[in-house]
């Protein structure tokens, strides 16, 4: 220590020895005397006068060069040194003459007389700036990327820690932490983050990096943390270190158990999204082989109904001619024949209403009002071991249906209905208002909209699933052979697709059935239903002439002989062409157009557009027995057209035209 | 009341240490007369915190029992201190203080006699100085020996609401070539600690004057 003078040669070794060891100046306080030495080293420190060093200055000097911002707490310290404490060991900033800031370790004694009263305070200055620095780099390099530093060294109880690795831990921040703290903030089951040397030696650590599942000693929560580091061997003890790093990989953890566990759901995903798919592909299979059959259907009742015209037809016409007092059994024969035919004419007609090709004549419709009409029908029909409830209410909506068409379908329905109940049982009309909002589990099917819900429930035997999946099905039944046509429901089905509207049926076996249509709601405004001209037989004058078209010789002969037979005159073509011809003729007056809609070359359709342009205001009536597009949009007649459906009957041709000509 | 409710400053922090480390310096010098070897006590650090938090923080450091000397003070600042060693280290200090020639059955038999005696010599030097360098005056009850975890000595229980602040200062001890360790904690309530904070500022203000 630097003493006041003499100088000695010992004293000079020793700056020496100091200087080389880093020391950048020594001091001895004198606490008694109120005055400080120093050396040459601390003189050049604080730009003093090396000579005063041996004389002594004043105290307070001590404090001069120290950074204003450090000599606060350095006087505290110094303080207790001349209070008596014995161990000085501060860092703090002396600020060279030349303005450069060095970094100093300050370290002393206290030195006290044998009443335990200080006398002296000396020490000496080391520079530790670079090591200041490197510190500040380490600090700022850990909390700035969270990541906490330990050291561990084989065969210590406890370990050399950070704060920030503390902090990662949820531990009270400290220099060493006891291994068994640091592990005890693992989870169980996870190795533990310093593993004990005596267990397993240094294979027990490896592999060095890992993660480990923690529970945060302060705020409990979970955390997972990731250690990287290396072992140093210490070759003299054949011990080692275990120094490494520590830093939270939480974020990542959850991004992967997320990953995770969106591809372990991935397969479940997968086979739901096949089996919507494989429903949507049934359910579009179904209605392409709907299609395929109706059309099919559509066409064989086509021709069926040119048949069914000359059939009943000539039945009739042999009929009148036969008149009253004909023989009884030629008669009954010819009866007999024309029931046979009419009951044809039937089938084709649900061939035809379930490929939804059958010509509708939609009209505003109370659907309350119709059912109390059918009240008596319904009656009839079910048997009195079945209650019937027909319940409506007061505001329901207005429709526009073929009034026909749905009763025929309600009568169906109910038929149904009654043959699920072999022992009787309870049948429920209902109608109802329904919204349906557009929903993505809405059935591609099924329009948004406002709609009339007419439900038919009975509290019969039900329905298997898969014979649920087949109901609509043309020629599906579940009756005896003879009992059904298996047309019900397909034509059910034809009538509220062409309407507009869709079917729902919901049942379970021995739990009853409920069919459910909906028709869309008409737009307000147009409610008004009309009432149904009466049909009468009138006869027509020689002073008409119509104009019959038909492809089909036997059609045409017939055709012609009842009008004829009616009283008018006729004149007839075998297509479009010739009609066109007869037209052009310049001849008398052709009051009215009585064509086939679908012949081949020109159609009955484009025939009218074209006599109309020759023969304005010239009136037509189409017949027809498969009307497909050539005069209906979207399945209804075109407004203003008038059409007799084939197989006709004298009654039923005589009426329509003597109804178009007095118009 | 929380250890948030009410800090030291850094200069607080900083005056206090000193003040602890005259006391403990004192005592150094009384046990070396007591003990006639070399002894050297240092305090690094020292920290107020919540009574559950000091209680938490010893057992985070120190895995196993603790034994205690405890000593009650009264005064403008008045509260508990306590003197802690983890148990490990308790014989170690008996065999430090009376020189290591002592069977391990003597050792045993003036452990407690030595403990509080030791702890005695310590927290009085401590106390003694804070009330002399803060310029007033303490009265201290005689010490107690106290053994069991973290949350014994701080009177920490599930359910306890009162949560008093604890001065908390780790205090190293070198005898004998022996390197002990132990804590010194003050528990006050937060009057005591307000009036200790008061104290520190006229002591810094004296010390320090006004030239920052």
């Amino acid at each position: 220590m630097a003493e006041p003078p003499p100088v000695d040669p010992t004293a000079e070794r020793l700056r020496a020895v100091l200087a080389a060891a880093g020391a950048s100046g020594t001091w001895d306080w004198d606490i008694r005397g109120g005055r400080l030495y120093f050396d040459e080293r601390f003189a050049e420190l604080y730009g003093l006068n090396p000579a005063d060093g041996h004389t002594g200055v004043r105290t307070g000097i001590f404090f001069s060069a120290i950074h204003s911002e450090d000599r606060a707490r350095m006087k505290i310290a110094v303080a207790g040194i001349v209070g008596g404490a014995e161990r000085f060991s501060k860092e703090f900033r002396v600020q060279s003459p030349d303005g450069t800031v060095r970094w100093m370790h300050g370290r002393g004694q206290g030195h006290l007389d044998e009443h335990d009263e200080p006398l002296r305070f000396t020490g000496l200055l080391i520079d530790v700036t670079e090591r200041k620095r490197t510190e500040e780099r380490l600090r700022i390099a850990q909390s700035a990327g969270g990541v906490g530093t330990f050291e561990y060294v084989d065969g210590f109880a406890t370990a050399t820690v950070s704060t920030e690795f503390c902090k990662l831990l949820g531990l009270h921040p400290t220099h060493a932490l006891p291994v068994r703290t640091i592990n005890g903030v693992v989870c169980d089951g996870h190795p533990p983050i310093i593993p004990d040397a005596e267990q397993h030696g240094v294979s027990g650590i490896e592999p060095l990096h890992g993660e480990f599942r923690i529970l945060r000693r302060d705020d409990g929560s979970e955390r997972w943390v990731a250690r990287r580091g290396e072992i140093v061997r210490e070759s003299e003890t054949n011990g080692y270190r275990f120094i490494g790093v520590l830093y939270d990989v939480t974020a990542a953890k959850v991004a992967e158990a997320r990953l995770q566990e969106l591809n372990d759901t991935l397969e479940a995903r997968v086979r739901e999204e096949v089996v919507e798919r494989q429903q949507a592909e049934n359910a579009l299979r179904q209605a392409q082989k709907m299609e395929a059959v109706g059309q099919l259907t559509g066409g064989i009742a086509h021709d069926f109904n040119n048949l069914l015209t000359i059939i009943i037809g000539n039945i009739d016409t042999v009929s009148r001619r036969l008149g009253a007092g004909g023989d009884p059994r030629a008669r009954r024969s010819l009866e007999n024949a024309q029931k046979g035919a009419e009951r044809a004419a039937s089938l084709t007609q649900r061939l035809l209403a379930f490929s939804r090709l059958q010509p509708l004549e939609p009209k505003p419709t109370d659907v309350a009002r119709l059912l109390a009409g059918m009240s008596d029908l319904l009656t009839r029909s079910i048997s009195e071991a079945i209650s019937i409830q027909v319940r409506t209410p007061p505001d329901l909506w207005g429709i526009e249906v073929d009034p026909h068409q749905l009763e025929n379908a309600i009568l169906n329905l109910a038929v149904n209905a009654r043959d699920a109940m072999p022992r009787g049982g309870a049948l429920t009309i209902r109608a109802d208002n329904i919204t349906i909002k557009a929903a993505p589990s809405l059935p591609s099917y099924v329009v948004p909209g406002a709609y009339v819900e007419v439900a038919v429930t009975d509290t019969g035997i039900g329905m298997a699933p898969d014979t649920m999946a087949k109901v609509f099905d043309p020629f599906f039944t579940t009756k005896e052979v003879g009992k059904g046509t298996g047309l019900g429901l397909s034509m059910v089905y034809g009538f509220v697709k062409q309407s507009g509207g869709h079917v729902e049926i919901r049942s379970e076996l021995g739990a009853g059935t409920t069919i459910c249509i909906f028709l869309p709601r008409l737009a307000a405004g147009s409610e008004h239903t009309a009432e149904e001209p009466a049909i009468t037989a009138e006869l027509g004058r020689r002073s008409e002439t119509i104009l019959v078209v038909e492809d089909d010789d036997d059609v045409r002969v017939y055709t012609v002989e009842i009008l004829q037979e009616l009283g008018y005159r006729v004149i007839e073509a075998a297509d479009g062409e010739a009609a066109l011809r007869a037209l052009n003729s310049g001849d008398t007056a052709i009051h009215l157009l009585l064509t086939d809609v679908v012949m081949p070359g020109m159609s009955g359709s484009e025939l009218a557009d074209r006599a109309r342009v020759l023969r304005p205001g010239l009136k037509v009536l189409f017949t027809s027995g498969y009307t497909r597009d050539a005069i209906m949009r979207d399945g209804r007649l075109e407004p203003g057209l008038d059409l007799l459906p084939k197989p006709f009957t004298y009654v039923s041709l005589a009426a329509k035209v003597r109804a178009l000509l007095d118009r | 009341m929380s250890a948030d409710a009410i800090s030291l400053t850094e200069l607080e922090t900083d005056a206090l240490t000193e003040i602890v480390n005259i006391g403990v310096s004192r005592a150094a010098s009384n046990l070396r007369k007591m003990v006639g070897a070399h002894v050297l006590l240092s305090i690094p650090a020292i920290e107020v915190v919540s009574q559950r938090r000091a209680a938490r923080l010893i057992s985070e450091r120190e895995i196993t029992q603790l034994v205690a000397i405890r000593q009650d003070f009264d005064g403008p600042f008045s509260g508990r201190a306590l003197l802690i060693f983890p148990e490990s280290n308790s014989l170690e200090l008996v065999r430090a203080v009376t020189g290591g020639d002592l069977s391990p059955q003597e050792v045993l038999d003036i452990e407690e006699d030595t403990l509080a005696e030791t702890g005695n010599v310590i927290l009085n030097s401590c106390l003694a100085t804070m009330a002399n360098m803060l310029q007033r005056s303490l009265t201290m009850t005689i010490p107690e020996v106290l053994r069991g975890d973290g949350a014994k000595l701080f009177d920490v229980w599930e359910g306890s609401n009162s949560d008093g602040l604890v001065l908390f200062l780790y205090i190293d001890f070198a005898v004998r070539e022996r390197d002990i360790r132990g804590y010194i904690a003050m528990l006050m309530d937060l009057p005591s600690l307000t009036a200790l904070k008061t104290l520190l500022g006229e002591f810094i203000e004296r010390i320090v004057g006004d030239d920052g």
